[in-house]
């Protein structure tokens, strides 16, 4: 098929990269933005504007909402199909329950399971989820969409296609094809370092883009080959799920040999039990973590088996100082605060893998880096939109000869993936600034229409690409990039203005209380509202003077 | 392109799609018989569960990357083939094999 | 720490990029260069790396000081290349009487 392995390389990067290059945009994008996932919470949901808060204690706080906790009418009605008999309107029985919280959140969230008489499969659990103010446990509305945590981030992973996990399958063939992509991509490039700092802004589009798409995948390497390949690392249970279907008997097997090692029990004894004092337990754990030199926050507190003789409370370690995800978690017996176990230090094995995923999961306490991962996920972006730009760059004038529609094509995803995704993320955070408190009766929830503008943002931005791409095949500029552009220097800065207007924080009063989770986000919506204006006036330049695209574009458009 | 004989599945038309199926699908088998293998003898050497889980995976993301990459540059379609088709089934039978021992 | 580390790659990207024959003629025009200069160029943009990464290590736990640190010489090369297109005179700071 191919006359040489550089070109059958070629042939690889070039349509592999096209294909699945749109889905790894948005995954580049909202990567990047999931950096300050916690951040953009704040943003969306003012009442958790607040400094970020310890565990508080579960006697006092936690215990009394855990006790009113119960499932949604919706969480009973979609377990309904996988239980023998009827479904009881109150849940008694928790199987398990737990806190989460980082040195970034303000609020807190709880989780309860409870067990559901006749579940046909009796490890299955009803989950019910609050989020609260741990200051004093009173409970945030639960109708507001936590955009960062709850929309960007698994976007990111998921695409927010949960169907069977087609989105995850999606995605981990996108980081599939990443990997390939930077491996022939190298094979390719014929001069990795006597380009190394190339980036020849004056020469053709041609050229200048490719030097930019050179420059951003070549400097950028190690990044974009660790968090595609750690990626995959962390869904390798969803991609190759061999221990449970292959392989379920001897993990079946081996779980048995663990709970028995391990001493914490697997079923419930069936016997009544009260809890003793939870902070008591907590206390304890951080006095072991100190002894062995250890940052003591607990990031991560669950009971098991609540309210029977088997239960057991478990106390994990927020680990800020490490990129290694360690929880160092400690058990104790439920009902009497015995010491159970203490989990061992991890082994060669364990201990790559926790960095593997640590190293992309950042649970670390350090704004250097992650601000360096922000500038890493643009520089992919950067990376994929210049290799869309130079596939269409190299064909539109042969496309345009032979009345081919390809580069047409191409390039209207392009639009719609690189400055379209900004105006669909633009279009959600104004919406959840626009949308009242209380919505009339018979609407659908707050946070669904946030997700309804954001999705319908972007479907009209690739109408819109669409619609203005017929001078592509004409091998000319579409009109649609600066269009697009103006319309992220027009949405970005209402952003900022609806967040004044119905919160009343202001940039001047973020910046002088130092609260940057919003002002970070309110300067960076500035800066690229700023950032597209300028390459919005390029285009028309470069478009009046010549048929040539300025490649900066790429570049401002997702800063 | 290198023509052999005149069976309908060497139409030009179809090569590329026979050899994005071998990267793609004969890749993915591959692996899968590799991480399985990989875990089971793993657990049986004495490894925890878990241990040989991760790192079967971690190495099996480089195998199939490589897969891939090898299923595009080789010359011979039919050598991919038997070596993805071929090694997923051997070693995935040897997983089970070794698991039906020690179960 | 971090800061010093950032400016030590960032001057380490410099001078390799120096010892390269086209950006040297984008930073100095003509000039012509001595013949030690590219290795002195290539030594002192390989020990500012180094020192970066001693930098790195100092500041913090050592599997964290690696990612700071790869991650600093991308951020680096990016500022240096980008400099080199549209500022390259701002560079001779890193050879003063070049």
């Amino acid at each position: 098929m191919f006359q040489s392995v550089r070109l059958s390389m070629a042939w690889l990067h070039t349509w592999f990269g096209l294909v699945l290059g749109f889905v790894l945009m948005v995954v580049f994008f909202f990567g990047a933005l999931s950096v300050f996932d916690r951040e953009i919470d704040r943003w969306a949901v003012p009442q958790s504007r607040f400094e970020p808060q310890p565990m508080p204690s579960f006697d006092m706080v936690l215990r009394p909402v855990f006790e009113s906790m119960q499932p949604t009418r919706e969480a009973i009605a979609d377990m309904a199909p996988r239980v023998n008999g009827p479904m009881p309107q109150t849940y008694t029985a928790i199987d398990r329950m737990g806190a989460y919280t980082t040195h970034r959140d303000p609020v807190l969230e709880l989780f309860i399971g409870f067990d559901v008489p006749g579940a046909k499969d009796p490890e299955e659990a009803l989950w019910a989820y609050r989020t609260i103010d741990p200051r004093t446990g009173a409970s945030l509305p639960d109708d507001r969409l936590k955009i960062g945590s709850e929309f960007f981030y698994p976007l990111h992973y998921s695409l927010n296609l949960h169907w069977r996990d087609a989105g995850t399958w999606i995605v981990g063939a996108a980081a599939m094809a990443m990997l390939a992509a930077l491996v022939s991509g190298v094979v390719m490039h014929r001069k990795i370092f006597r380009e190394f700092f190339t980036f020849r802004p004056d020469k053709t589009i041609q050229r200048s883009v490719l030097d930019l798409h050179n420059l951003t995948g070549v400097v950028a390497l190690p990044f974009h080959f660790f968090f595609a390949f750690t990626g995959l690392v962390i869904f390798a249970g969803i991609y190759f799920p061999v221990g449970h279907t292959q392989l379920d008997p001897l993990h079946q097997l081996s779980e048995r040999l663990e709970a028995a090692e391990t001493g914490l029990p697997h079923e419930r004894a069936g016997v009544p039990a009260p809890i003793a004092s939870v902070d008591a337990m907590v206390a304890e754990a951080q006095r072991r973590w100190h002894a062995r030199g250890m940052a003591g926050e607990v990031g991560f507190l669950t009971l098991q088996h609540v309210g029977d003789a088997n239960g057991y409370v478990s106390v994990y370690r927020a680990g800020t100082d490490r990129i290694a995800l360690t929880g160092e978690g400690i058990h104790f017996k439920a009902s009497t605060g015995e010491l159970l176990r203490e989990d061992p230090a991890p082994g060669a094995v364990g201990s790559v893998n926790e960095f593997l995923t640590g190293l992309h999961l950042q649970h670390f306490r350090h704004w250097l880096l992650r601000w360096l991962y922000v500038l890493g996920g643009l520089t992919g972006c950067v990376c994929i939109a210049t290799g869309f730009i130079f596939f269409v760059e190299k064909r539109k004038r042969q496309h345009a000869k032979q009345g081919i529609q390809g580069a047409r094509l191409v390039d209207a995803l392009a639009v719609t993936t690189v400055t379209g995704m900004v105006v669909a993320t633009l279009c959600l955070l104004i919406a959840n600034k626009l949308l009242p408190d209380a919505l009339p009766g018979g609407w659908p929830p707050r946070g669904d229409l946030e997700r309804y503008a954001f999705w319908g943002g972007w479907l009209l931005a690739f109408v819109h690409a669409l619609l203005r791409s017929a001078p592509v095949a004409a091998g000319r500029l579409s009109p649609a990039w600066a269009e697009q552009c103006r319309a992220i220097a027009l949405l970005a800065p209402l952003a900022v203005l609806l967040n004044w207007i119905m919160t009343g924080d202001h940039l001047l009063r973020t910046l002088a209380a130092h609260y940057w989770p919003v002002a970070g986000l309110d300067l960076c919506l500035l800066a690229s509202a700023a950032l597209a204006l300028l390459a919005a006036r390029r285009l028309k330049r470069r478009a009046s003077a010549a048929p040539a695209l300025d490649t900066v574009k790429t570049g401002v458009t997702h800063a | 392109m290198r023509i052999t004989g005149h069976h309908p599945l060497w139409h030009p038309l179809w090569h590329p799609v026979l050899r994005i199926a071998a990267a793609v699908l004969g890749g993915y088998a591959f692996t899968w018989g590799f991480i399985a293998f990989g875990m089971a003898s793993l657990f049986a050497l004495g490894m925890p569960f878990h241990d040989a889980e991760h790192l079967t995976a971690i190495i099996g993301v480089a195998v199939y990357l490589a897969l891939l990459l090898w299923a595009f540059a080789a010359r011979s379609l039919v050598r991919v083939w038997i070596v993805a088709a071929g090694g997923a089934g051997l070693m995935a039978g040897a997983a089970s094999l070794i698991q039906n021992h020690l179960t | 720490m971090l800061a010093a580390a950032m400016l030590a790659s960032a001057a380490g990207m410099g001078w390799l990029a120096l010892a390269m024959e086209p950006h040297w003629g984008q930073v100095f025009g003509g000039r012509a260069r001595r013949r030690g200069t590219i290795r002195g160029l290539r030594l002192a943009g390989g020990l500012a790396l180094v020192l970066s990464l001693c930098l790195c290590l100092g500041a913090d736990h050592p599997s964290m000081a690696a990612l700071v640190w790869i991650m600093t010489l991308a951020a680096a090369a990016l500022t240096i290349t980008f400099t080199l297109s549209w500022r390259p005179a701002s560079l001779r700071w890193l050879l003063p009487g070049g």
